[in-house]
């Protein structure tokens, strides 16, 4: 970092000092004293959380640091893309807090991912203004010899891999791919099961079908709802399981009430449309062509 | 079920057959619930057998494009009985995950288990087994990271 470049967290200063600083103190102990650097940005982070929370969505109330960012993004509030750099830096913190020595690259990653979230932060805490955070300048450290260039380069090599591990799983456990339209895809998929749905009212149930399928899940959601997972007591799950079954079944009703009136629409127009040919044949005029 | 004897040693097809399945369930009641999401990928691996890779490769455009759930009924018909169970199991895990169930959901799994030519008894193990694995989600889980960035 040149000399007057002070901290890549200046711009924070006017929306939030607490954050600013201790930005400003990650950025002295990132070559130093990396584990310091990474305790620092964890408080950081911990800090922006608690003032998200406090801003907008107060009920959440006391919690830890995971749920917070959890129930964030839960309610959109986080995006991805924070949330993602937000975990990192809570992963890395807390392995610092036990012990885990870190190496000066990653807490230079975990620098530049609170950087990007600072950005995003100031501009969620005042809202409509235009934040600039500008780029990011790694704070220049003391001239290192061949050995910790070594050492930083095989760091670096590591941080790749596993972010890349790590993706892979990711990529490998979404129903969707990153690349997919999920709201289309939805869309599609939704509306490919209402037509499933119609050909089935109206060319007759499957071979196990669906008033089966409903009571069999209904019994089983009963059974799931009292597990402590959902906690429901006996009664209290039986009448949730029995509301939904309901539900599914009023459903039913309605679309075969549908496809019956449909059905009468149908016949009722077939009928007028012979009515008006027999009065026509009757006038012994031709049919229109 | 008719296809006792077929062998199925694609896991490529099977693992494009079950992302296609559990998608469907997951996604009918119009949205994408974190818990759903998060599952589907577990059990891919954890009870199909599949791999990260073969799970990937499966969500690949051209492995995806153009797979309808007609597509994805006929090849669940002609899997082996034991794979169409796991998968017709995985789905019903999906629909039990939230602690919900919607009309299109039903119709699905209606359908599927009609596809792999179930038993009614077959299907009630099914959603048995299912439920007990749903009982170890959290269904307040939140939506899982998509992008790269940690």
């Amino acid at each position: 970092m040149s000399q007057e470049h002070r901290s890549n967290f200046e711009f924070v200063e006017q929306y939030d000092h607490r954050i600013s600083h201790l930005g400003g103190q990650a950025e002295q102990y990132v070559h130093t004293d990396p584990d310091s650097c990474l305790f620092k940005l964890r408080l950081m982070v911990e800090m922006m959380a608690r003032r998200l929370v406090e801003l907008q969505a107060p009920r959440l109330g006391e919690m830890d640091l995971i749920s917070i960012l959890r129930s964030l993004e839960q309610y959109g509030m986080l995006p991805k893309k924070q949330a993602d750099g937000m975990h990192a830096i809570r992963r890395d913190g807390n392995a610092a807090v036990h012990g885990s020595e870190t190496p000066v690259p990653t807490a230079m990653r975990r620098l530049r991912d609170a950087h990007r979230i600072s950005g995003w932060y100031c501009s969620m805490i005042q809202r409509g203004a235009t934040v600039r955070p500008g780029q990011f300048v790694p704070p220049a450290g003391p001239a290192a010899d061949e050995h910790a260039l070594a050492m930083h380069k095989a760091a670096e090599a590591l941080e790749d891999s596993i972010d890349e591990r790590r993706q892979a799983t990711r990529d490998s456990l979404l129903l969707f791919a990153d690349e997919e339209d999920v709201p289309t895809e939805v869309h599609r998929i939704v509306s490919e099961l209402e037509g499933l749905d119609r050909v089935a009212q109206a060319a007759g149930e499957p071979l196990v079908d669906a008033e089966f399928v409903a009571v069999v899940m209904a019994m089983e959601m009963e059974q799931l709802l009292e597990h402590p997972t959902l906690g429901l007591g006996t009664r209290e799950a039986k009448r949730e399981a029995e509301k939904q079954y309901r539900k599914i079944r009023e459903g039913f009703e309605l679309r075969e009430a549908m496809y019956a009136e449909e059905r009468r629409a149908l016949m009722l127009h077939h009928q007028r449309e012979l009515n008006d040919r027999r009065g026509r044949d009757g006038d012994g005029s031709s049919p229109k062509r | 079920m008719m296809q006792e004897t077929l062998k199925h040693d694609d896991q490529a097809d099977l693992a494009r057959t079950w992302f296609v399945a559990a998608r469907a369930m997951a996604v009918a009641d119009g949205t994408v619930p974190a818990v759903k999401e998060a599952s589907a990928g577990l059990y891919a691996q954890a009870i199909l057998g599949l791999s990260e890779d073969d799970c990937r490769h499966a969500k690949s455009p051209e492995r995806m494009k153009n797979q309808t759930l007609v597509d994805c009924l006929a090849a669940v018909h002609v899997l082996p009985a034991d794979a169409a169970e796991k998968i017709m199991t995985g789905v019903m895990m999906i629909a039990f995950a939230d602690g919900h169930m919607e009309p299109l959901e039903v119709r699905w799994a209606s359908m599927l288990a009609s596809a792999c030519e179930m038993s009614d008894e077959d299907f009630q193990r099914c959603c048995a087994s299912a439920r007990v694995i749903a009982s170890m989600f959290n269904p307040s889980m939140p939506p899982v990271d998509r992008e790269e960035g940690s």
